[in-house]
């Protein structure tokens, strides 16, 4: 999860590349989540105060309304919410005048898990804390869905009300549609868009921060408006139904702006990213067709969403204000909430579908290895679909009442939409014709998406015709067709978005397996619950009623118990991206042999994404064409500035001797490596033969380490004159930097030499120092990637067969050694005689150990009281070797240690006789 | 139209790069106004389509007075605001001219005449005979003028603000996003005005 590591304290000036200093604020996320109890506190009171002063200025009677109430302490505490946590924090500095950084970059990145649970700047921290937000108020949401089909299990009343149902099926919708299917796209996009554009950032990162912080409380706000109560209007909250309503409306009222703030504020940062921070080659006809439904949506969301904030601002009047927008009897029209809602929330369809059109374009042709059929038609076809978009609002509304010379002209333009949407999927189609497909689980997911989606489309034209939508108008037609396009249609687009750059995020693959499972379960559970509601719905099962008719008992049964199954699904999909983050196996940066940008980097991509500009050279989707290629990647100019990819990492030239295997060079190393750009070669110069071999002993180790952490190392022994040496290394093995590693000034006979000078003298390169202490070079190597050998023997610790014994055993492969020696004392312990042998013991051991060191061996001992096996069992216990080597011991003792050693092998050493000495 | 390294951040040209193309800010402005347009037209289409359903409009009011809304104050009113749009054009006329003592004037006299603007409003309020309750008529009215009200104290404040940052020094010609911003949605709020003025109060 510790993905993106701030460059600060590094030997390196590595990721200074767009002259970014990393500053990381050091607060703790306690300081800001105090703050923003304080804050929530603070509007809570003044959310209570500020009404009652003001009804009591102006002598409004009575002094206590609950609406008003409600709608200020709700808005003010989100306020106070947003201050608090930091949302403010520059711009308040800002405005009032004060010294602000233009480049403050301290709330950018995350180095532990912690930093997702604050404000953070980084587009990457905020996509991922979007879908963290979307995937718990999935959770939720589906269980209301849940309690719903429960409800509807058996005719009759089973477990709530007609008005706790309206509750239960109004909150499941609205939390889906404005918690979940929206700001998922909002997060995916988020992460993804601007790698894909080559950009560092999103154009406006405290804005983007802004916006997932006010999802939260939006949600939680729609959440309470369930709990509470009187929010039973549906996710449409229709007047006049909405107007007289208990306060759970007015609480969704409210939360619904705040969500449609963030999408407005979130929308206008895409837009702007898009036109402005396009890498140089970027060409709106080079544009990943994600990148293309991004900005079209984003298009829609800045002129749409303000229609919806406008009906909910006109409702929320009505209910707390008496105005009479949609009030009939006073000169209003209660219709008039319908055209205005709806002139929004048929673009909101396509707020819902534009972008996972932009990922399924994304995943079927990485996974066909073809280029998407016919691109501007089908980026043109976005671009259509919203237009006309904005054409079609009254088809929702063909029963209401309105104006009945609307109702020809908008069956023909939702028709017409068909032409671009039909031109989108027989792109799709014709893209998958004939391409070499791999059915990984992004690629079940499109296609799943292709024959569920088709499904919902057709059901959706049947809508729009004016005599078959009357005679289906409020059945469950409409709820089938209505899931098939925002779940198999959405969702599944948004599981094939996850799975497909989960890899990217996280930094570690899924299990292909459980996705398999999943995708299986809520496919068939999918298609199980919703297609039968077709026929519910065409026989007049009415939607939106706890009740029914006796004679739809069977199939209602049938679609509760199916729906279970998409909860299975999706309690796999849970469990499967929880421990695949905590464990999976590590991601290659390009898992997918995608083209597009996203995966020429890292995963997950560094700090600022690219240490220098990347240049695009070609359409995003050339699959099978040889020789062509989308964009290159540079390596910074400090190093070089040479294309970056995964398998040509540019090599850091480690000079160290005693010193390779300190912790503080390996951590060095190690965190320059994790960035996925540098291999390391260690160079040790050696002047002697017995040298040469300790040297090659520590190689080994400092690779194994390194390799444990997937970062590609190797060693290499030089002679001759030393600066003369590491030059000629740097040269052979074409470095971009040297690292050199001594110890402490006052102790190190290479600092004495200057030999740091003169090497950047001598190369041209740039040359760091790392400083490692004489205990840290032979503290024993506690670190992943090596394996832990107990060595168990008594009268033969001190002679030569044994440690050539160990010198092989570590020759074999990388391993750190324990020298355990339990000696016999004879009673009473704490005799003369007892610690004479004691003594003596330590002696040898001591002797052993700094032999073994000596060569390269890493190895620590210790003296035990107590014989083989008594000594053994308590070592055993303390060091959990993996291996353990005892040297000749009775067969007694032998089937003695197997007993107590705790799953690690056991074998036994055959020492020459009159080894001992 | 492509990035520039160092393009992480709104204001990162403040470093004064000297690219000379259009600001994040005042782009990212622009398009929001586009959204801001459509919360207002929201509101006028609830209007237009109430007004297109009244046999008579203004409603014959049954209280104790009539809907009659002041064309004249208010008249002198609009021309404070559309006043105000070219003092604020003066002032960005005056930093593109070196003259920072210009700009904090001209801002100076935008804000209290944007004020002024809201304290006659205030006061047209308080004197007008209905209220919001009163019939579609009252509540279009007051939404529609109240929500105009809301975007000009936003405003008010947006050119105090950067009035705060130009007292300290910043913002120089072609180096002052902020400012465009405020001047921009300014503009946006006083157009908005003739419109709502023509259509509210004249028609």
């Amino acid at each position: 999860m510790a993905t993106h590591q701030p460059t600060t304290g590094q030997p390196i000036p590595h990721g200074a590349g767009g002259g970014h200093e990393h500053h990381a604020d050091h607060r703790s996320i306690k300081h800001w989540w105090i703050r923003a109890s304080w804050g929530i506190a603070i509007g809570v009171v003044f959310g209570l105060i500020l009404p009652f002063f003001l009804r009591w200025v102006f002598g409004l009677d009575p002094l206590w309304n609950e609406q008003v109430y409600v709608t200020t302490t709700s808005i003010f505490s989100v306020i106070g919410f947003l201050i608090g946590i930091g949302c403010f924090d520059w711009w308040g500095r800002w405005m009032f005048g004060k010294h602000v950084d233009y480049e403050d970059h301290s709330f950018h990145g995350a180095s532990s898990w912690r930093d997702y649970f604050r404000v953070n700047t980084d587009h990457k921290v905020i996509g991922v804390q979007y879908l963290v937000i979307v995937f718990s108020f999935m959770i939720i949401s589906g269980l209301l869905a849940e309690l719903v089909r429960t409800e509807l299990a058996q005719p009759g009343s089973q477990i709530t009300s007609g008005e706790g149902y309206n509750t239960l099926f109004s909150g499941h919708a609205a939390l889906m549609i404005f918690l979940v299917i929206i700001p998922s796209f909002a997060g995916l996009a988020n992460y993804i868009l601007p790698i894909m554009i080559g950009a560092k950032d999103m154009a406006f990162p405290k804005l983007n921060a802004l916006s997932v912080w006010m999802l939260p409380p939006a949600g939680l706000m729609i959440l309470s408006g369930i709990i509470l109560g009187g929010y039973s209007s549906g996710w449409t909250a229709y007047t006049p139904l909405a107007t007289q309503a208990g306060t759970g409306t007015t609480l969704f009222e409210v939360g619904v702006q705040f969500a449609g703030a963030s999408s407005i504020m979130t929308a206008v940062n895409f837009l702007v990213t898009i036109i402005t921070m396009r890498a140089p080659g970027m060409t709106v006809w080079r544009m990943p067709l994600l990148v293309w439904a991004n900005a079209t949506t984003s298009a829609l969301v800045v002129f749409g969403t303000p229609f919806i904030a406008g009906s909910q601002f006109m409702t929320l009047f009505d209910r707390v204000m008496g105005t009479h927008f949609f009030d009939w009897t006073a000169g209003g029209d209660v219709v008039s909430y319908q055209h205005i809602f709806w002139f929004y929330s048929h673009p909101a369809v396509y707020i819902m579908m534009l972008p996972g059109f932009g990922i399924i374009s994304e995943v079927l042709a990485t996974f066909s290895r073809k280029p998407i059929f016919g691109y501007r038609a089908v980026a043109f076809s976005t671009v259509a679909i919203a237009v006309l978009g904005f054409g079609v609002w009254a088809h929702h509304m063909f029963v209401s009442g309105m104006s009945p010379w609307l109702r020809i002209p908008m069956m023909v333009t939702t028709v017409i939409i068909a032409i671009p949407t039909g031109v989108k999927v027989f792109s799709w189609v014709a893209t998958l014709w004939r391409g070499k497909l791999h059915l990984n689980t992004p690629m079940l997911w499109a296609l799943g998406f292709l024959f569920t989606f088709v499904i919902g489309g057709l059901s959706g034209v049947f809508l729009g015709t004016l005599p078959a939508d009357i005679f289906s108008s409020d059945t469950y037609y409409i709820v089938a067709h209505i899931h098939y396009v925002l779940f198999g249609g959405s969702v599944f687009t948004v599981f094939a978005g996850v799975y497909y750059w989960f890899p990217k995020m996280t930094g570690r693959m899924f299990n292909e397996k459980l996705g398999k499972w999943h995708f299986w379960l809520t496919f068939f559970g999918f298609n199980a619950t919703f297609m039968p509601m077709h026929w519910l719905g065409l026989q007049g099962m009415p939607r939106r009623v706890s009740d029914y008719d006796p004679r739809f008992a069977n199939l209602n049964l049938i679609i509760s118990l199916a729906s279970i199954l998409m909860v299975a699904g999706t309690a796999v999909f849970f469990y499967n991206a929880i421990t695949s983050w905590r464990s999976g196996p590590k991601a290659p940066w390009n898992p997918w042999r995608g083209r597009t940008l996203e995966w020429l980097v890292s995963s997950p991509p560094t700090i600022f994404n690219f240490d220098a500009t990347p240049q695009v050279v070609g359409g995003p989707y050339q699959y099978g064409i040889a020789g062509a290629r989308h964009a290159i990647v540079f390596a910074p100019e400090e190093v070089g500035g040479g294309e970056l990819n995964e398998t040509s990492h540019p090599t850091i030239l480690v000079v160290a001797k005693d010193t390779i295997t300190g912790k503080s060079l390996l951590d060095a190393t190690r965190e320059l490596g994790t960035h996925g750009h540098w291999r390391f070669t260690f160079v040790s110069p050696a002047e002697s033969d017995a040298e040469k071999v300790a040297l090659t002993r520590r190689h080994a180790l400092a690779t194994a380490v390194l390799g444990a952490a997937d970062i590609p190392a190797s060693g290499k022994i030089v002679t001759g004159e030393l600066v003369q040496a590491i030059a000629r290394a740097a040269q052979d093995e074409h470095a971009h930097e040297i690292m050199i590693a001594t110890y402490p000034l006052g102790e190190s006979q290479w600092l004495r030499q200057d030999l740091v000078d003169r090497v950047r003298k001598a190369t041209g390169l740039p040359v760091s120092h790392v400083t490692v202490s004489h205990k840290e070079a032979r503290a024993t190597l506690d670190e992943p990637g090596l394996g832990h050998v107990m060595v168990v023997a008594q009268d033969a610790v001190g002679g030569e067969t044994l440690l050539d014994e160990i010198r092989r055993r570590a020759d074999r492969s990388p391993a750190r050694f324990t020298l355990v020696l339990p000696a016999e004392v004879p009673s009473p312990a704490w005799g003369d005689d007892a610690n004479v042998l004691r003594g003596n013991a330590v002696e040898r051991v001591h002797h052993a150990v700094e032999e073994l060191q000596r060569s390269g061996v890493a190895v620590q001992g210790e003296v035990v009281d107590g014989g083989i096996v008594a000594g053994t069992r308590e070592t055993v216990g303390v060091y959990r070797p993996d291996e353990i080597l005892v040297v000749a011991s009775s067969s007694q003792d032998l089937t003695a240690l197997r007993g107590l050693a705790r799953g690690a092998s056991v074998d036994q050493v055959v020492l020459d006789a009159g080894a001992a000495g | 139209m492509t990035t520039h390294a160092h393009d992480t951040k709104p204001v990162a040209a403040h470093g004064g790069s000297g690219v000379s193309r259009m600001n994040i800010g005042t782009l990212g402005m622009t398009i929001f106004i586009g959204s801001e347009i459509m919360l207002f037209a929201s509101f006028f289409t609830a209007y237009f389509i109430a007004r297109s359903n009244a046999v008579q409009w203004p409603p014959i009011f049954e209280g104790a007075e009539t809907f009659e809304v002041p064309k004249l104050i208010t008249g002198v009113n609009t021309a404070i605001l559309v006043f105000s749009s070219f003092t604020v054009w003066w002032a960005e006329k005056r930093l593109s001219a070196g003259d920072r003592k210009g700009l904090i004037r001209g801002l100076i006299v935008t804000i209290m005449l944007g004020a002024t603007f809201l304290i006659i409003q205030i006061n047209e309020y308080a004197h007008l005979g209905f209220t919001p309750q009163d019939q579609m008529f009252g509540t279009a009215f007051y939404c529609l003028t109240g929500l105009h009200g809301a975007h000009v104290f936003v405003g008010l404040n947006a050119l105090f603000y950067s009035l705060n940052r130009a007292k300290r020094g910043e913002f120089s010609h072609g180096n002052a996003g902020p400012l465009t911003a405020a001047s921009i949605y300014w503009h946006f709020v006083d157009v908005v005005w003739v419109f709502l003025y023509v259509v509210v109060y004249l028609v």
